[in-house]
C-alpha cells in the first residue's frame, strides 16, 4: 500500500517535472486527459439529456441526439468504439463546468454557448462550434409575420424573464425603432403562453424553439423565423491548459465537416481509404496516395508513448461511425431545422440562392 | 486536487519563486509545481527535486535489495517511507500554493511576462509589403503588425509598446515562440492539423483567409473563376501548379499553361510573374497575400486586382504556446473582439462617443461600459487585464474592417471573399463564395 503510494507520488513528480523540461521532451507528460480516456477506455461526455434534438434521453437507453453524435466520434477517433462512451448527466447547466474543471467529464457537449466570459473567466476552452444558432422568433403559421421587420404592430412577445433573451429582444426592437409588449415568466411558462395564443411571437434561441415545437402534437400549427438576432455558436469545451486533447477533439470537428467537403461519407469511406482520389483525401483517412507513404498530418503514434497518441486513421472511424458532417445534422436535426442558407451549411455550398445576410460559414481547417 | 485556502503570509514569498523561474510553463498547476522545481529557484523546490530524484533511485535500489536482504530492505522502505512522508508535505505545499495563485491570478505566465516587461515581443514578418514589412526607416507595418499592437494596446495600455521580432525566416519561427524570444507570432502562418498537433503551437481565430488565388489587370473583364476559361495563366511549377490543374479539371475549365521554376514570397516574385506583368498571360496564380503584396509595391498598383475565389485553404492565425491558455484567450478575444466591433458598427471614430453612451447591450457588453445607469454583465474577466481592453484595441487600431481596408483592402477587394463578414449579402457573390469571419459571443 505504502509502496503504491510512493510510486504514485514519483509518478506524480515525473509528470510535473516531465510538464516543464523544455527542450526535446515536446509532449512528455502532457495530455493528461487522452492518456486518462486512453487508459480507462471510456470517454465521459457531459450532455443534455432533456433537450430534443440535441441530447434528449427517453427510458433506460443511452441519450440521443446532435450533441450524442460527437461524442460518439471522439470515442471512435480515440478509441475505435463508438460506444465506448459514459455520458454524464448535465442536463443542470449550472455544474456543467465545474464538472469539467473537476475531471467528471472528459469533454462538455451540451448546446453549450461559446462566451467571453466562460472561455477567459473559467476553466474552459471550445474547440470550433458544432453549430451556430441564435436568438429568434416562433409565430403561429398564419401569422403574417416574415422577420421582426414586419412587427409594425406591437405585438406581445413572450420571453424568459431575467435572461439575455430579454436584453437581445429590448436591443433588437431599439434598433428596429418599433415598440412590443414583453410578456415574461420561466422557459415553460412562455412557451404555454404562446401556445395558448396569449402572444402573438416567442423568442429564445432557434434551436430551443425548434426542439420545444417539434415535440407538440400540433407542431404544424407553428413555424420559426429564419431571422437571428443573436449569435449563439454552440461547441465542445475541454479542460483549459490541455492543449494536447483540445486538438484531438477539434480536429474531430474539422474531420467531419472536411469529409462533407470531400464527399467522404460513411457509405463510401471505404472505398475512399482503399483508393484516395487525390492527396486532401489521402491525408484526411491518414492513407497512401500514389505510392507515395502516408501523408503526415500530424496525427500519429510515434516516439515513447505511441500508445497515447492517436493513430492517423483516426478520422476514417470516426465517419464509419457517425458520417461526415452532413449526415450527422440531417439525421438529427434536419426535418426540424432546413440547413440550406442557415450558418451551418457549408462555407462554399451554391447549391441554392440565399437570402441577403444568410448562407453558411461551416469551414474546416486544412488536414495536413 | 484539493484547492486549499492560501495562506497570505505565503503568497508573496512563493510568488516571488514564481516569478524568479520565469516561467515559460504556464499557470497550470503541475506545471507551475514543475517549473518552481526546475525553473533555478535556489531554495525549496530546487532541492526537493532533488531529493525526489534520489529518493526514486533509492527506492530502486532498495526494491533490488530487498530480494537478497530483507530486514535490511524493510529498514531502508520505512526510512524512505519518513522521507516519503516529508516530500509529500512538500509537494502539497508547492500545489497548494500555485494552485491558490492561480486562482489569485498571479502565477507567472505570457500575460504577467508581458504586463511586467511592459513590452509585447510579437513575432512578425518583415519581408512581405501589406502584411509584415520593415522600412527604411526601421518601422514596421502591415496587416499582421496592426494585430500587435491591437494586442499590446489592449494589454498594456500602448499599441507602441511591441518589440517586432524578426520571424522572416520561417522553419524557426515556431522556436522562437517555443523559445520564449515571442510573445505571439503573427507572421503569415497557416493554421494546419499538423501544426496545431506538433509544434507546440496553439492558434487563435483566423485573421486573414488566403489560399491560391489569381490577379488579373482590372480592364481585363474577368470577373470569377469561370471568366478563365481559355485564358493563359502564369504558374509557378510545383505545387500550385497541381493544385490548379487539379481544380480546373474538377471544374472542367480549359486553360493555358505558361509556367516557370523558382520561388515566390520571401524577398520578392517569382520569375514567371515578370511575364504576367509584363503582359504575357491573363492571370497570375499564387497565394493571394503573396500576390496581394507584390501588386501593392508596384507603381501600376492600381491597374491589377485579385479575384474573390480561392483553391487552397491557409487560414492565417496568431500562434502562441500550447498550454497557455490564459494567454490564448488574450489574444484570442482581441482578434474576435476587432470583428464583434466590425459587426456592431463601432469604428475607431465613434468608439469614444458610443463607449459615453452606448446604443445597446452588445454594444456595452463588447465595450465594458454600463447602460442605463445598469451594471454590464457578465463581463469578460481576463485576469490582470481590465474589462475595457477591447476600447483600447479598437482606439488604436479601429476594428476589423478598418485594419482590412488601411492595408489589404487597396489589393483584393473584401466583399465576397472569405474575409468578409459572415452575414453580409452575398447576393451576386460568384458560386461559393462569401464572408465567414464571425466571433463568437461577447458577453
Amino acid at each position: 500500500m505504502r509502496r503504491m503510494l510512493a510510486v504514485g507520488v514519483l509518478a506524480l513528480v515525473a509528470a510535473v517535472a516531465g510538464a516543464c523540461s523544455g527542450g526535446g521532451d515536446e509532449g512528455e507528460g502532457r495530455g493528461e486527459t487522452l492518456r486518462t480516456v486512453i487508459d480507462r477506455g471510456q470517454l465521459y461526455c457531459g450532455v443534455k439529456q432533456t433537450q430534443a434534438l440535441f441530447g434528449l434521453k427517453t427510458g433506460d437507453g443511452d441519450p440521443v441526439g446532435f450533441d450524442i453524435e460527437f461524442c460518439k466520434a471522439i470515442a471512435a477517433a480515440v478509441l475505435g468504439d463508438a460506444e465506448a462512451v459514459r455520458y454524464v448527466d448535465v442536463s443542470d447547466g449550472t455544474t456543467r463546468f465545474e464538472l469539467l474543471a473537476d475531471g467528471g467529464i472528459d469533454v462538455l457537449i451540451r448546446t453549450t454557448t461559446i462566451t467571453s466570459s466562460r472561455d477567459a473567466g473559467l476553466s474552459v476552452d471550445f474547440t470550433t462550434p458544432t453549430f451556430y444558432t441564435g436568438q429568434s422568433f416562433a409565430v403561429r403559421a398564419e401569422s403574417p409575420y416574415l422577420s421582426t421587420a414586419d412587427m409594425t404592430d406591437e405585438p406581445t412577445i413572450c420571453v424568459q424573464s431575467g435572461t439575455t433573451t430579454e436584453q437581445n429582444l429590448a436591443d433588437h426592437f431599439t434598433e428596429l425603432g418599433l415598440g412590443y409588449r414583453p410578456l415574461g415568466g420561466t422557459d415553460q411558462a412562455t412557451r404555454e403562453a404562446f401556445t395558448s395564443g396569449r402572444c402573438d411571437a416567442w423568442t429564445a434561441d432557434q434551436s430551443n424553439l425548434a426542439a420545444q415545437l417539434s415535440g407538440l402534437p400540433n407542431a404544424d400549427e407553428f413555424r420559426i423565423l429564419s431571422e437571428l438576432i443573436s449569435k449563439e455558436p454552440l461547441g465542445p469545451g475541454v479542460r483549459d491548459y490541455d492543449s494536447d486533447w483540445k486538438d484531438v477533439v477539434q480536429w474531430v470537428v474539422y474531420g467531419v465537416i472536411a469529409a462533407e467537403e470531400a464527399g467522404i461519407t460513411s457509405a463510401n469511406v471505404d472505398a475512399y481509404a482503399a483508393d484516395p482520389p487525390n492527396t486532401t483525401i489521402a491525408r484526411l483517412l491518414g492513407v497512401p496516395f500514389g505510392g507515395a507513404s502516408v501523408a503526415d498530418h500530424g496525427f500519429g503514434q510515434k516516439g515513447a508513448d505511441a500508445e497515447y497518441q492517436i493513430d492517423p486513421q483516426f478520422i476514417q472511424r470516426v465517419i464509419r461511425a457517425v458520417g461526415n458532417y452532413g449526415e450527422i445534422y440531417e439525421r438529427e436535426i434536419g426535418d426540424v431545422i432546413p440547413r440550406a442558407c442557415t450558418l451551418n451549411a457549408l462555407a462554399n455550398d451554391d447549391s441554392v440562392d440565399c437570402p441577403a445576410g444568410t448562407g453558411g460559414i461551416m469551414y474546416a481547417l486544412p488536414y495536413r | 486536487m484539493a484547492r486549499l485556502r492560501f495562506r497570505a503570509a505565503e503568497h508573496s514569498a512563493v510568488a516571488a519563486v514564481f516569478r524568479r523561474a520565469g516561467l515559460l510553463c504556464l499557470p497550470a498547476v503541475l506545471a507551475c509545481a514543475a517549473a518552481a522545481c526546475s525553473g533555478g529557484d535556489p531554495e525549496r523546490p530546487r532541492g526537493l527535486e532533488e531529493r525526489l530524484d534520489r529518493i526514486e533511485q533509492l527506492l530502486a535500489g532498495a526494491g533490488a535489495d530487498l530480494e537478497q536482504e530483507a530486514d535490511a530492505g524493510k529498514d531502508r522502505i520505512a526510512e524512505l517511507e519518513a522521507e516519503l512522508d516529508r516530500a509529500e508535505r512538500q509537494i502539497q505545499q508547492v500545489l497548494d500554493a500555485s494552485s491558490a495563485l492561480l486562482e489569485l491570478g498571479v502565477v507567472d505566465s505570457t500575460l504577467r511576462t508581458v504586463i511586467n516587461r511592459g513590452r509585447l515581443l510579437c513575432g512578425v514578418k518583415q519581408t512581405q509589403p501589406l502584411f509584415g514589412k520593415r522600412e527604411a526607416d526601421g518601422s514596421v507595418a502591415g496587416f499582421d503588425i496592426e494585430f500587435c499592437k491591437a494586442i499590446a494596446a489592449a494589454v498594456l495600455g500602448d499599441a507602441d509598446a511591441v518589440d517586432y521580432v524578426d520571424a522572416s525566416h520561417a522553419p524557426s519561427r515556431y522556436k522562437l515562440l517555443a523559445d520564449g524570444k515571442i510573445d505571439v507570432l503573427i507572421r503569415t502562418t497557416a493554421i494546419t492539423a499538423s501544426r496545431d498537433r506538433e509544434l507546440g503551437v496553439d492558434f487563435a481565430q483566423p485573421t486573414f483567409y488566403a489560399g491560391q488565388g489569381f490577379a488579373v489587370r482590372r480592364d481585363s473583364g474577368i470577373a470569377q473563376l469561370r471568366d478563365l476559361e481559355g485564358k493563359v495563366i502564369c504558374v509557378t511549377l510545383g505545387a500550385q501548379e497541381w493544385n490548379l490543374e487539379y481544380h480546373f479539371g474538377n471544374l472542367r475549365l480549359f486553360w493555358r499553361k505558361l509556367a516557370l521554376s523558382g520561388s515566390a514570397g520571401a524577398s520578392g516574385p517569382s520569375p514567371v510573374w515578370d511575364l504576367f506583368f509584363k503582359g504575357l498571360c491573363d492571370a497570375l496564380t499564387a497565394d493571394v497575400s503573396d500576390l496581394a503584396s507584390w501588386i501593392s509595391v508596384r507603381d501600376d498598383a492600381d491597374d491589377y486586382t485579385v479575384l474573390r475565389e480561392v483553391i487552397s485553404r491557409e487560414p492565417f492565425a496568431p500562434g502562441v504556446r500550447d498550454y497557455d491558455s490564459e494567454w490564448k484567450d488574450v489574444v484570442n478575444w482581441v482578434v474576435r473582439g476587432l470583428i464583434a466591433a466590425e459587426e456592431m458598427g463601432i469604428t475607431s471614430g465613434n468608439v469614444d462617443a458610443l463607449a459615453g453612451s452606448p446604443p445597446n447591450w452588445g454594444a456595452a457588453r463588447l465595450l465594458a461600459v454600463w447602460l442605463g445607469g445598469a451594471e454590464v454583465a457578465p463581463l469578460v474577466k481576463l485576469d490582470s487585464v481590465d474589462a475595457q481592453f477591447i476600447q483600447r484595441a479598437i482606439r488604436a487600431v479601429g476594428n476589423y474592417g478598418e485594419i482590412y481596408d488601411r492595408t489589404i483592402g487597396g489589393v483584393i477587394p473584401r466583399a465576397c471573399t472569405l474575409n468578409a463578414l459572415w452575414n453580409e449579402d452575398k447576393r451576386g457573390c460568384p458560386p461559393g463564395t462569401g464572408g465567414i469571419l464571425y466571433a463568437p459571443t461577447y458577453r
